[in-house]
């Protein structure tokens, strides 16, 4: 007669120092090894796929009877609305994506590390005017204020990462705050003041190291949903209309009338693609985050 | 000061930052708000001459600043010349009609998410609950909007029978009220199913865990001491207390709840606020984008302080007032 | 017949690094009516003993061997089905720590009433009610409280709440695992006051485990000492913990060291551990008798052989070597 309620669920953290180790862990984790396959198959694709099949955005179809085309021996995934082989297309495509997710990623990540240690560490006003800015933009609605600042100040892909960044900062810099604060408290932290350590050198040998492995657990989940947000600015119209990425993709299959008219070659690979790259980053994501940490029972 | 009021006045502190950020972005940041409407909308100098003014744009800032808190007390959100409407009949008109998708489809998520998520909990370690966190976990990665195109050509191009655009059939003629009803229900499916297939993941995640951590607290194992069936123990004593946090991380939901109703409607071309903001980029109709985006954080803001209310109703160790 | 006759049960818990056998073989006999101490140190397998006869043990833990008579029906071989009609109707508990053992979101008088209905359909609301305000009242809280959640009351009114609770559907044998341990002195004495009188009042078997023996003394009438998931002594709660003539008369070297650190223990005092050493672990138990490495008076066979309950005089029986002369001809 086995019933498992009156037992606490046994924590399965392996503790995990240094890189390689770190890595193990994951690939230990089923789930995480299967999120590190897909991210490795999606890094691969896009760094040698645009080598090997380059893309040319100028390349397009002679006349009408190109457009839109299924899958053929010359064009493995059918063709675009304007005769563009889509199989190169979605190629350079996945640059892009994965691109403008982590430069925002990083944005995102410096702003509330930043944020999160300052207001942890130093406590006091500092910390309630920090918290109090970081929950206000908590609740903004990010698509909404994404899509404004984008329609104010432009479509290039500076500023699309820079958008992306600054609306993903506050759940890092509420996770790294709580994690700054537990720490404080530990003793070394007050054993260095006692001994003269300035505030700053305090921050950097003591409690940025073990608020690193939040961190990353925390980044790699942002990315993924940087990279869905910015395949959603894009599929809006609000991308930069120079680079082809997985979202403006879709945004030109959509206007088009690809969907309308069955063209699944077009809008179901870019789509795949996001989905494969989302997913390996959060299953990566959520086994490090069981392995960084233990006492997340039942995850 | 009673906890209840103490929320309310936050609630109130918040839209006034959310009006004044807002004035910020579209008023001062763009420089000259005149000229960016101007400019897209080919305006004719005498119509700018009396923006200028309904703008207030003659005084300083703070001049500004006041006309537009001013003209937000009467209810007049513009002017939107690419709509030749004032942008206030546009919003309203469009705002009911995002109410009734979201009312609908949060409804199926909400309650769909949290009995498949206290299933999942309750089986913690079994095939199904591993299942069940995988196949959330991968429909959670999916862009709602390329969902929302899947189905418009599994519906629209390959089996049809379901409305793929559109809150009513274009010239539809109703013999009674239930047929119009009916007719809006049918349309209401396909955008519903969109956002119930990505949006169902989070509650399902977030009511598992919370689950599993309650059933091993020391008062369920009080319940199956009472001699309680299983049943009872799940679904009476462990889901009331998994709901707690459940309420606490929908306030997360409400930001992504938009984000998906936003694409839902440009995909389905539903006529609501996401298919209004959307126009308003295409059309670069400043007044209305700006009245779109103001109505969005404030009703997201309320819904926060609702599902406050809420919470604060379920858990009986937080006063009331 | 006894009430509750458990026989030679062993328990054991699966972990990573081999099982621990929490109970290797103890014994224990409960009579209607009967108060019943068990005491011992954290960790001697008193708490695992007690769960396991209402079968509530976590997924981990089995009973390897053993039975658990009540009645003369075996608990031990039950499925949780056909268990769940004996929990609270025949055996209740009240646990420990009632601050979260309470439903938190659920008032105390539902909390009380609930077990009425599901063991008695026949039994109306109304009449659910009445008997849960009447326990309310027997355990001395107003019952017009019977609305108001856990978190409004002090630590002492929850544990007598969860006592009004264990006696909803009128069980014949209460377990009581450390209830007032975490309870100030002046309510401790309060609750225990409570226990034994509702004992007496509704003729309960009550079986109270505490690592308190002040307590044990003053309440049972029958203690049972464990260590390390044996029964070191048991018998009538005025041999084991009793003196004569200044002299504690408790037989086993265990009791006798625990008896000492009470310089008197009909002066209520929390018992510090004063003995040196520390408990066995569990997973790699020792042959011979498990108090033998902490023990003065030893002797060179006690380490090899493990020593059997012998029994001294009526009831009163204790597992040590040094006892095999003074073993009685009395049948327990």
């Amino acid at each position: 007669m086995t019933f498992e309620l009156s037992a606490n669920e046994e924590a399965t953290a392996v503790p995990a120092s240094g890189f390689l180790a770190m890595l193990r862990s994951i690939w230990a984790d089923r789930l995480g090894r299967i999120g590190f396959i897909l991210l490795l198959l999606t890094a691969v694709v896009a760094l040698l796929g645009p080598l090997v099949f380059p893309f040319n955005p100028a390349d397009v179809g002679v006349d009408s009877s190109t457009i839109l085309q299924p899958p053929s021996s010359a064009h493995w995934l059918g063709t675009d609305e304007l005769g563009r082989d889509v199989f190169r297309e979605f190629l350079a495509g996945a640059r892009i994506s994965l691109f403008v997710g982590i430069m925002a990623t990083l944005i995102s990540t410096i702003i509330g590390a930043g944020i999160g240690i300052a207001a942890g560490y130093f406590m006091g006003p500092l910390d309630t005017a920090l918290m109090s800015a970081t929950d206000f933009f908590l609740v903004i609605p990010a698509l909404p204020l994404m899509i404004a600042m984008g329609a104010i100040f432009g479509q290039n892909l500076l500023i699309i990462i820079l958008v992306i960044g600054l609306l993903s900062w506050p759940r890092t810099a509420r996770i790294i705050r709580s994690q700054t604060l537990s720490l404080r408290q530990r003793q070394y932290v007050s054993r260095a003041k006692s001994l003269g350590a300035s505030d700053a050198r305090i921050i950097r040998r003591n409690v940025a190291p073990h608020v690193m492995q939040l961190i990353v657990a925390n980044t790699i989940l942002v990315v993924a949903g940087c990279i869905l947000a910015e395949a959603t600015l894009s599929f809006i119209g609000l991308g930069d209309p120079d680079r082809i990425s997985w979202g403006s993709m879709l945004h030109f299959a959509f206007v088009s009338g690809a969907v309308g008219l069955g063209a699944w070659w077009y809008f179901l690979p870019p789509g795949l693609g996001i989905l494969v790259v989302v997913l390996g980053f959060t299953l990566v994501g959520h086994s490090f985050e069981r392995i960084a940490n233990p006492r997340l029972k039942g995850h | 000061m009673p906890p209840l009021l103490r929320r309310f006045l936050v609630l109130c502190a918040s839209i006034f930052a959310i009006l004044t950020f807002n004035f910020f972005l579209f008023h001062i940041i763009p420089g000259d708000p005149i000229r960016l409407i101007a400019r897209s909308q080919r305006l004719s100098p005498e119509q700018v001459a009396k923006l200028r003014e309904a703008y207030g744009l003659d005084g300083s800032i703070f001049t500004q600043y006041w006309t537009y808190l001013k003209n937000l007390a009467h209810g007049d959100l513009g002017y939107s010349f690419a709509l030749h409407e004032n942008v206030a009949d546009v919003v309203g008109r469009a705002l009911l009609n995002t109410l009734i998708l979201l009312t609908v489809s949060t409804t199926v998520v909400v309650l769909l998410g949290i009995v498949i998520g206290v299933f999942a909990g309750s089986r913690h370690g079994s095939k199904s609950d591993s299942a069940t966190v995988v196949t959330s976990l991968v429909f959670w990665s999916l862009p709602t909007f390329w969902v929302g195109m899947l189905l418009v050509f599994i519906f629209g191009v390959w089996f049809g029978g379901l409305p793929i655009s559109g809150i009513t059939t274009p010239n539809a003629e109703y013999q009674n009220y239930f047929q119009y009803i009916a007719d809006i229900a049918r349309h209401l499916i396909l955008p519903t199913l969109t956002l119930a297939l990505v949006d169902i993941a989070f509650f399902v995640i977030i009511t598992r865990t919370s689950l599993i951590e309650v059933m091993s607290e020391d008062y369920m194992l009080t319940a199956r001491g009472k001699g309680l069936s299983r049943r009872t123990m799940v679904w009476k004593h462990a889901t009331r207390n998994a709901l707690l946090p459940v309420v606490t991380a929908s306030v997360l939901y409400i930001s992504a709840l938009v984000a998906g109703a936003i694409q839902v409607e440009v995909v389905f071309s539903w006529p609501g606020m996401g298919l209004l903001t959307y126009n308003s980029v295409l059309a670069r109709d400043y007044p209305t984008l700006e009245a779109c985006f103001l109505i969005i954080s404030v009703a997201v803001l309320v819904a926060n302080f609702v599902a406050d209310l809420v919470y604060r109703r379920l858990d009986p160790r937080v006063a009331v007032a | 017949m006894s009430l509750l006759d458990v026989r030679d049960l062993r328990v054991s818990y699966g972990s990573p690094d081999g099982d621990v056998h929490a109970v290797d073989g103890v014994s224990l006999s409960i009579d209607a009516g009967e108060f019943v101490g068990l005491a011992g140190e954290s960790g001697c397998g008193k708490t695992t003993m007690a769960m396991a006869i209402p079968q509530l043990l976590p997924r981990n833990a089995r009973i390897s061997s053993g039975s658990v008579l009540f009645d003369g029906v075996d608990l031990s071989g039950l499925d949780e089905q056909a268990m769940r009609a004996y929990r609270w109707k025949d055996i209740s508990v009240v646990f420990q720590g009632a601050l979260n053992a309470l439903n938190p979101v659920q008032s105390v008088g539902s909390q009380i009433a609930e077990p009425i209905r599901v063991h008695d359909s026949s039994v109306s609301s109304a009449q659910a009610d009445d008997r849960m305000r009447e326990l309310l009242e027997a355990v001395g809280i107003p019952s017009r409280r019977a609305h108001d959640y856990p978190h409004q009351f002090s630590g002492g009114m929850r544990q007598r709440v969860m006592i009004a609770m264990a006696l909803a559907c009128r069980p014949r044998l209460v377990i009581a695992d450390e209830p007032i341990t975490a309870l100030d002195v002046m309510t401790q004495a309060q609750i225990i006051d409570l226990l034994q009188g509702l004992s007496e009042r509704y003729n309960l078997a009550m079986l109270l485990i505490s690592h308190d023996l002040s307590v044990l003394a003053q309440t049972c009438d029958r203690v049972a000492v464990m260590y390390a998931g044996k029964m070191a002594e048991t018998g009538p709660s005025q041999d084991v913990f009793g003196e004569s003539n200044g002299q504690a008369k408790a037989r086993h070297p265990y009791t006798q060291r625990l008896l000492r650190a009470y310089p008197n223990i009909h002066r209520e005092r929390v018992f510090i551990d004063g003995i040196p050493g520390s408990p066995p672990d569990l997973s790699r138990p020792q042959q011979g008798c498990r108090f033998e490495p902490r023990c003065d008076v030893a002797m060179g066979h006690c380490a090899s052989i493990e020593p059997e309950l012998i029994t001294l005089e009526s009831r009163h029986l204790a597992a040590c070597h040094l006892l095999e002369n003074d073993r009685s001809g009395v049948q327990s």
